[in-house]
């Protein structure tokens, strides 16, 4: 049916009817004159009215909906836009519902690159994977161009007749009213929610997270009496528990955490401050992998070691329970008792989560965090998050509503249940019966193909919008972009069904003037409150402190039993590329390997070494997972089991978010030639969707289901792994050299680096080389450190360095043939049998000064700049190769194929500042050399020196844990200069003399000396 | 001008040696020998001097070699100094090897064109002499007749008295 | 000389052959029309050219990605094709130069037929560089001319550029030293064959030709310089194939062993080559009285004393790897030997270690099937340690995160067919058009061993014989 409908849509801007003038512009955006008459949509009056100078705008277009008025470029004001000159909106993050703070790099009125806030207060600069590709998805092809009734093409006005019609019906026969959306971080369109059902009877706006933590909100409810996610501070917190939760993954708002985890471990302090963090969990996440103690349990122990800690810190307390807790975790209880010590030193100044759906679980964590004092510190309770506000109670009251077949219409905001709800068929036969169903979905996917009316919503980039990601905390979304297509905001989409008229625009405007300048404090203007918001793209305003209820010890009373899963679990997890699935169509996120298992382009079902053992499985031997519910329904899948160290023998860990209704478009993805192979499944999709295994049982979307069988099929998948060896030891099957260890990442722990006695490297080397040096430095000279200890392995940075540098996907068969183009990748090696220790190495073109990949250029194609750059001169190589094979660390990259995008739209997020390498050339990371041509420039033009932290490469910019620092060596008083100096500073290789401009701060663990964490003396006890 | 020349075929490289040392020792002009493979002795029998051949050969491969490493050397460090790897501009070792095959390349070529032109042999020259046997299986010693004194008749004595088993007189045009 | 210093009694030529034999029995094959033999290798030959040209078309206008070689491995079959071809290019101009210097005259009968080898070997080995560029159009940017970038010139610092002039030189000289060799016996062909195109040719190329003795006079000497230049020219020209690896920093590539090693190996293979070539050849064209049994045997020693050499190299690589302490070394070539592709290494010194060593057995060296055999199996042997050293070295290197595997595509393998396909082509229609023999060589050493008694057509080469001969291999030394 998709197909059927599909093709009615046209693919490409080409296609379309009436090709839209955007992309004629964007096509000969070159071979027009000047002095064109602005009747036609020139590229001049094209680039006002992208700089949204608002009049020339309306007569430009003359589009049927609201016009667009003033906005105002972050710093620069609009009549200084000049063709060439990228200029940055302030605006939010649409990629998730955490709203970070986002610039929109503008250049010649399209946006093409998404950077973190520095300013904004809880993001910080930082901005994940997910908010970096997200650029994509506006120029997608395949995204709606306009309002849909019955799958045909319509009007807003013919659709909104419809809708308005039919919704008057509904209010003469009090039908019920329901409004069904992920978590709603805007304000704004809340409200217009509210005022829309406040004219029905029966009207309720349910809200559910396809990741959910519900759990988190109902136990504060039980516990603190009202249904809140506290915001919690990594940033204030000594000592961090974590029972799994990814937070610097995937958890709730991962870059704000991450951002804070990483202000508490920072070294270069003085004195250093490092937090402690133990992670118990089931698979290995991102965050395990940093953790300083990491506990594997099964998903059924988690429970007990919560209980068994509250125990104990209950008796630490002498806090009097209204009931027994079972203390008892078998043979673990030392470490229990350690764990609560540790706590109950740092009362106060320690952070106990839980990623579990278990409501006890959740109580009894609240419960952890309130005898330790926490709730004020470390949780802050009077500015929640408004990040997860999804109540699964009310999915499941809704879903039976619709079985029942009681809902009149259902409106669907941003959400997919068809696909991401466990009942999905359930659902799609549901909503059949519902007389109107709108979606505002912005493609054609599993739930909006079966819907009557599509009211496809604006990019977060197209449109004027808001987002309170903590209260207090007001994000303002700024189009920077007239919209490509004929879509129209959901706030106006609402508005207009309830007979409001005004623009997105104006509703934003309208609701913050009457709910958010009053709390603003400053007194002043509005209109200037309002131009500063739009400058800085947020506001932060006072929180009235409302006074935690006392933790009522009733909740505990009659506390829910908690369901331990049998046998082999399943545990489902997002990626930090994939989440829910949401961006399945966004080559970048589906090109980027996992951090943890380095596979790309597909999910995969992971077993522990030794559960594989047992199993006899085999990586890549694709396998049926089962399992039979109470009912005797049985769900299964099949997918390529691939081998993951570090996670429990009782654990088979699934990734949701694939098996996405769209992917198919990736089976061409990537260079066409003879033996090229399709980058889709057997299905013709990327993954397989895994969503049928989670559960809604007793108001919670549960991850965890038992009862696992698996079942060899027989059949073998490769995975598209970009990383061949594991560890930095070498092969045990190898005779003399096996189980050698590289030393090529170096670490130590807290305790070594106080007493002074670790020193990573020798010294900066002083090889003397075979031959004299006529090159000396003299002006700058450019040099990266990255440290290891901060550095989470997120890979945010390998995102914005394909964004920046314009790299192209390959797709799954060339990765499967190891030729990724990635300028930047994160090497992730383990230590350890089944008690892995993980350590994240960004690896990107070291810039030698003795580079051994410039004297064996036959052509001169690459040589040294006199600030130390290893210049790649694209245009006079030949591709002898003779480089990469040369190079050490095998960081350069070679163009094997022309690689069309995928999508011909996509070229419009290229950045004009950065050539777009052709066949057969090779090309690699240049540190960003247009940003530092870029400061140069307009350094001469205003007369100044380049301030150090004046440029900031791609990667170093977005990077979540400041990790990544760029300067100039030879300013004494810089940044890098003075990282440079510490112990902890190595070079990768060093040894050989190629002299490397990339350094690296070795890994610090926060143990005692031996580097011994306590879970493997559990493991050897 | 024309010229007669007696032109003695042998079938004996050993005739051919002994004819020549002969003829030369009574003071006959000998214009050429033909033979279908180098006679050893012959050019001592001939008196032919040692080719000059090889200085030139040699002044060749020095001259192309240190053209070269000059070259190498402006390249790199004059016209357009370019900081490859850290090495210094005038990296000489590594110049070496291209400057050796250069040198070999040149002294090679210089020494076969010479040759052709002192020999004067270039692509479809007709033979200057028919003999189609000297480059088989036949010796071939030819005589000029320079001054009277010389009877024909005696030529030929001397020619058979070595074995020549055909001797004919010529008169051609003389180069 | 030695050759001088002792009395032959073993014949050259068989069969008491005067000169006008070898004129006619040498023109024969001009004249006459080819066996079914050579038409069968003929047509086999020009399919795979074919098969070969598709498949380099198809990369050219697709791209580097029809190969199998990946963002870690950059070359592997192309590469190893390169140095394969490279190396059995050299045994020509050694027979030819090296044997010439140390008069070693059984090299008469095969010089001339080694050289073309040498000639079409290079020619393909010449191909590879090319066609493995990303951007094969701009090939001639590796030669320094003046040019409007700059002037840009190139680095001359990089191997490649060395390897460029090498191979260049190499091949003109080859094809100069080919060509005159070849002008007596042209003029033989000229005055031999009565109209036709072969005579055309051999008219327009013989360059009036006369066997005069003072053009003879001066023909020796230059023969002799282009021998004395070609000598250190073979020498120099598989040293700078090494260095392509020698120079590059990645373990098991960088090593100062590599020149003499590679040098070794080239001769190694050339003369399997020309074993394989001339036994081929003395049957298809009837030649069995001028590339006697002495001949091959001759040569089998040659290719025992090389193979030896090799394995010294081998044995030396490894020592210094383990011995140097150097973990990635050690590393390097212990996964050489033992890791994913041990197979290779297994195959490479069967062939080029173990199986020579049949050769010290005279029954064996006197088997010309075997001899034929055996010297298919050290082809393919040097094939695979070009393969060994390319491959192995780059797939594990330093950083474990980079390691890949490689997997030729049917690309791949078809460019190296192909390359067998022009070769042979080339070497077939050299067989019709050219005298595969030097005659006017041949001509010169037919009394070597007829003085005495009275040849009995067989050549039954005495006791004490080989020692003689293996003193006199063309080694250094065995000149004095």
């Amino acid at each position: 049916m998709a197909q059927r409908k599909a093709q009615h849509y046209w693919r490409s801007w080409e296609e379309g009817p009436g090709a839209s003038e955007f992309v004629q512009i964007s096509r000969d955006e070159f071979a027009e004159s000047l002095d064109r008459p602005t009747e036609q949509f020139s590229r001049r009056s094209f680039l006002k009215a992208a700089g949204f100078t608002a009049t020339v705008t309306a007569l430009a277009a003359g589009c049927s909906h609201a016009p667009v008025e003033k906005a105002i470029p972050y710093l620069i004001q609009p009549e200084e836009i000049v063709p060439g000159v990228s200029y940055f909106y302030a605006t939010t993050c649409g990629g998730c519902s955490a709203a970070c703070g986002v610039l929109a790099k503008n250049r010649d009125g399209r946006p093409i690159k998404l950077e973190g806030n520095p300013e904004h207060p809880l993001s910080r600069g930082g901005l994940c994977v997910v908010g970096q590709a997200s650029l994509l998805n506006l120029y997608d092809s395949h995204r709606l161009k306009g309002p849909l009734r019955e799958g045909q093409e319509s009007t807003w006005a013919e659709a909104d007749a419809h809708i308005r019609a039919q919704l008057e019906t509904i209010r003469a026969s009090r039908g019920a009213v329901r409004v069904l959306s992920g978590t709603v971080s805007s304000p704004t369109l809340r409200a217009q929610i509210q005022t829309f059902l406040a004219s029905f009877r029966d009207a309720r706006h349910i809200v559910y997270d396809a990741l959910s933590s519900s759990a988190i909100a109902d136990a504060h409810q039980a516990t603190h009496g009202e249904r809140r996610v506290p915001h919690f501070r990594f940033d204030k917190a000594d000592v961090i528990v974590s029972f799994d939760a990814d937070f610097l993954g995937t958890w709730i708002s991962p870059v704000e955490f991450t951002r804070d985890y990483a202000s508490g471990r920072r070294l270069d302090t003085l004195p250093p401050r490092m937090s402690h963090h133990t992670q118990v969990e089931s698979r290995l996440s991102l965050t395990g992998a940093k953790a300083d103690q990491r506990i594997r349990v099964s998903p059924a122990e988690n429970a007990a070691w919560i209980e068994s800690l509250a125990a104990c810190l209950a008796k630490t307390a002498g806090a009097a329970l209204p009931f027994a807790l079972n203390g008892e975790v078998g043979p673990h209880n030392s470490i229990i008792e350690q764990l609560a010590r540790r706590l109950w030193q740092a009362r106060g100044r320690c952070l106990v989560v839980c990623g579990s759906q278990e409501p006890r679980a959740q109580i009894l964590v609240n419960l952890i965090n309130h005898l330790l004092g926490n709730y004020g510190t470390t949780l802050d309770w009077n500015a929640p998050s408004q990040q997860k506000a999804g109540n699964d109670c009310e999915l499941e009251a809704l879903s039976e509503e619709l079985d029942r077949g009681r809902v009149a219409a259902l409106f669907l905001l941003h959400v997919n249940p068809v696909y991401e709800l466990p009942n999905g068929p359930a659902f799609r036969a549901a909503l059949g019966r519902v007389p109107l169903v709108v979606n505002f979905a912005d493609r054609w996917e599993e739930t909006s193909s079966l819907s009557r009316f599509l009211c496809p919503d604006h990019n977060p980039l197209e449109s004027w919008g808001d987002a309170e990601a903590v209260r207090g905390v007001y994000g303002l979304c700024q189009p920077a972009i007239r919209p490509l297509g004929n879509t129209r905001s959901v706030l106006e989409s609402f508005a207009a069904w309830s007979g409001d008229t005004r623009s997105a625009y104006e509703l934003v405007r309208a609701h913050w003037r009457e709910n958010i300048f009053p709390h603003a404090g400053n007194a002043g203007e509005f209109d200037a409150f309002w131009d500063r918001a739009v400058e800085t793209g947020f506001v932060s305003t006072a929180v009235q402190a409302t006074n935690a209820k006392p933790f009522s010890f009733s909740a505990l009373e009659n506390l829910p039993k908690i369901s331990t899963p049998a046998g082999l679990s399943m545990v489902l997890y997002p990626k930090v590329a994939m989440l829910d699935g949401r961006f399945a169509e966004n080559p970048w996120l589906q090109e980027l390997p996992d951090p943890i298992s380095k596979v790309a382009w597909d999910n995969y079902a992971c077993f522990s070494p030794a559960a594989a053992q047992r199993l006899g499985v085999q990586e890549g031997d694709v396998v049926r997972l089962e399992t039979t519910t109470e009912g005797g329904a049985t769900t299964s899948t099949e997918l390529p089991a691939f081998l993951q160290p570090g996670q429990h023998d009782q654990v088979v860990a699934v990734a949701l978010g694939y098996g996405r209704q769209g992917t198919e478009r990736f089976a061409n993805a990537g260079p066409k030639w003879l033996f090229a192979r399709s980058g889709v499944g057997a299905d013709g999709r990327v993954g397989k969707n895994a969503a049928p295994f989670v559960t809604l049982r007793d108001g919670y979307l549960q991850y965890v289901r038992g009862g696992i069988r698996v079942t060899s099929t027989g059949r073998r998948s490769a995975l598209a792994s970009t990383q061949g060896h594991h560890s930095l030891t070498m092969p045990k099957d190898l005779p003399l050299v096996g189980g050698q260890h590289r030393d090529i990442v170096r670490e130590t722990t807290l305790p070594a680096l106080l007493a002074g006695d670790f020193k990573a490297a020798p010294s900066p080397a002083k090889i003397n080389g075979l031959w004299p040096t006529d090159h000396p430095y003299t002006g700058h000279r450019w040099a990266m450190a990255i440290d290891l200890t901060a550095c989470t392995g997120c890979s945010g940075c390998v995102v914005a360095c394909q964004a920046e540098n314009n790299i192209p996907v390959v797709g799954k068969d060339e990765v499967l043939r190891h030729r990724e183009m990635h300028w930047m990748r994160i090497d992730r090696y383990y230590a350890g049998e089944d008690e892995v220790d993980v350590v994240h190495q960004p690896m990107l073109c070291q810039q030698c000064d003795n580079a051994p990949c410039e004297t064996v250029c036959p052509v001169i194609a690459t040589v040294h700049s006199a600030e130390g750059l290893n210049q790649q001169i694209y245009n006079r190589c030949v591709g002898t190769r003779y480089c990469a094979n040369n190079c050490p660390y095998k960081t350069r990259r070679f163009n094997w194929f022309n690689y069309m995008r995928e999508d011909a739209l996509q070229n419009l997020a290229l950045n004009p500042d950065v050539t777009v390498r052709s066949r057969g050339i090779m090309e690699k990371c240049s540190f960003c050399v247009q940003r530092i041509e870029a400061a140069r420039i307009e350094a001469r033009r205003s007369d100044k020196l380049i301030a150090d932290g004046q440029i900031q490469t791609a990667c170093q910019q977005s990077c979540p844990a400041q990790a990544i620092v760029f300067g100039d060596l030879n300013d004494p008083s810089s940044r890098i200069s003075k990282m440079v100096q510490g112990p902890r500073r190595f070079a990768v290789l060093e040894e050989f003399n190629f002299r490397p401009a990339v350094n690296y701060l070795a890994v610090v663990r926060n143990r005692d000396a031996s580097g011994k964490s306590p879970s493997e003396d559990r493991s050897n006890g | 001008m024309s010229r007669r020349v007696v032109i003695g075929t042998f079938a004996e490289e050993g005739g051919l040696l002994a004819f020549i040392r002969a003829a030369r020792s009574q003071g006959l002009t000998l214009v050429d020998a033909y033979t279908p493979y180098p006679v050893h002795g012959l050019d001592a029998a001939m008196g032919l001097r040692p080719s000059r051949l090889p200085w030139l050969c040699f002044l060749a491969a020095v001259t192309g070699a240190a053209l070269k490493l000059l070259f190498e050397f402006w390249t790199t460090t004059v016209d357009w100094p370019l900081n490859v790897g850290g090495k210094p501009w005038n990296s000489l070792p590594a110049f070496v090897p291209v400057t050796f095959e250069v040198m070999v390349l040149s002294a090679g070529l210089t020494t076969v064109f010479a040759f052709l032109v002192l020999a004067r042999l270039w692509p479809g020259k007709p033979p200057a002499r028919r003999l189609p046997r000297a480059t088989e299986d036949r010796f071939v010693a030819v005589l000029e007749e320079s001054d009277a004194r010389f009877q024909s008749s005696e030529l030929r004595a001397l020619f058979e008295q070595f074995g020549a088993e055909h001797v004919e007189e010529q008169l051609e045009e003389s180069a | 000389m030695a050759s001088q210093s002792r009395p032959f009694d073993i014949p050259l030529v068989a069969g008491r052959k005067t000169p006008a034999d070898v004129t006619r029995d040498i023109c024969r094959s001009l004249e006459g029309k080819p066996t079914l033999l050579w038409w069968c290798g003929f047509f086999l030959a020009l399919s795979l050219l074919a098969l070969g040209l598709s498949a380099v078309s198809y990369e050219i206008a697709t791209g580097i990605g029809t190969w199998g070689v990946n963002r870690t491995v950059g070359w592997a079959v192309g590469i190893t094709c390169f140095v394969f071809w490279v190396g059995i290019g050299h045994a020509g101009t050694l027979i030819s130069a090296i044997l010439f210097l140390l008069r070693q005259r059984w090299r008469t009968a095969v010089n001339r037929s080694a050289e073309a080898m040498t000639i079409f070997a290079v020619m393909c080995a010449g191909i590879f560089p090319v066609i493995h560029l990303g951007r094969p159009w701009m090939a001639y940017w590796l030669f320094p001319y003046p040019n409007t970038r700059g002037p840009l010139w190139v680095n001359f610092r990089s191997p490649l550029v060395w390897d460029a002039f090498a191979i260049g030189t190499y091949f003109t000289i080859s094809l100069v030293f080919w060509y005159v060799g070849l002008i007596p016996d042209l003029a033989t062909v000229r005055d031999q064959l009565r109209g036709g195109f072969r005579h055309k040719l051999a008219s327009l190329l013989s360059l009036g030709w006369t066997g005069s003795f003072r053009t003879w006079h001066r023909y020796e000497s230059v023969y002799l310089m282009l021998a004395g230049l070609a000598t250190p020219l073979v020498l120099s020209v598989h040293t700078i194939v090494s260095w392509d690896f020698a120079t590059g920093v990645i373990p098991g590539w960088h090593a100062t062993i590599f020149p003499p090693y590679f040098v070794a190996g080239a001769i190694f293979s050339g003369v399997a080559m020309v074993l394989t070539l001339v036994l081929v050849a003395r049957k298809t064209m009837r030649l069995e009285d001028y590339i006697t049994a002495r001949h091959i045997d001759v040569m089998c020693k040659l290719v025992l004393l090389t193979s030896g050499i090799v394995a010294i190299a081998y044995a030396t690589e490894f020592f210094t790897a383990l011995y140097s302490a150097n973990a990635y070394e050690e590393f390097a070539f212990l996964n050489r030997a033992f890791g994913p592709f041990g197979w290779t290494y297994a195959i490479m010194v069967s062939c080029n270690v173990l199986v020579p060593q049949l050769l010290w057995f005279r029954r064996v060296r006197s088997n010309l099937w075997v001899v034929f055999a055996i010297s298919i199996l050290i082809n393919i042997g040097m094939w695979f340690e070009r393969f060994v050293i390319i491959l192995t070295s780059l797939h594990r290197d330093f950083l474990p995160s980079s390691w890949t595997s490689y997997r030729p595509t049917p690309i791949e393998l078809c460019m190296l067919l192909g390359s067998f396909g022009l070769f042979f082509t080339l070497f077939l229609l050299f067989c019709r058009l050219l005298p595969v023999v030097a005659m006017a060589e041949v001509k010169g050493v037919l009394h070597v061993g007829h003085e005495k008694e009275p040849a009995t057509g067989t050549v039954t080469p005495r006791p004490g014989v080989e020692e003689w001969e293996i003193a006199n291999m063309g080694l250094p030394g065995g000149a004095a």
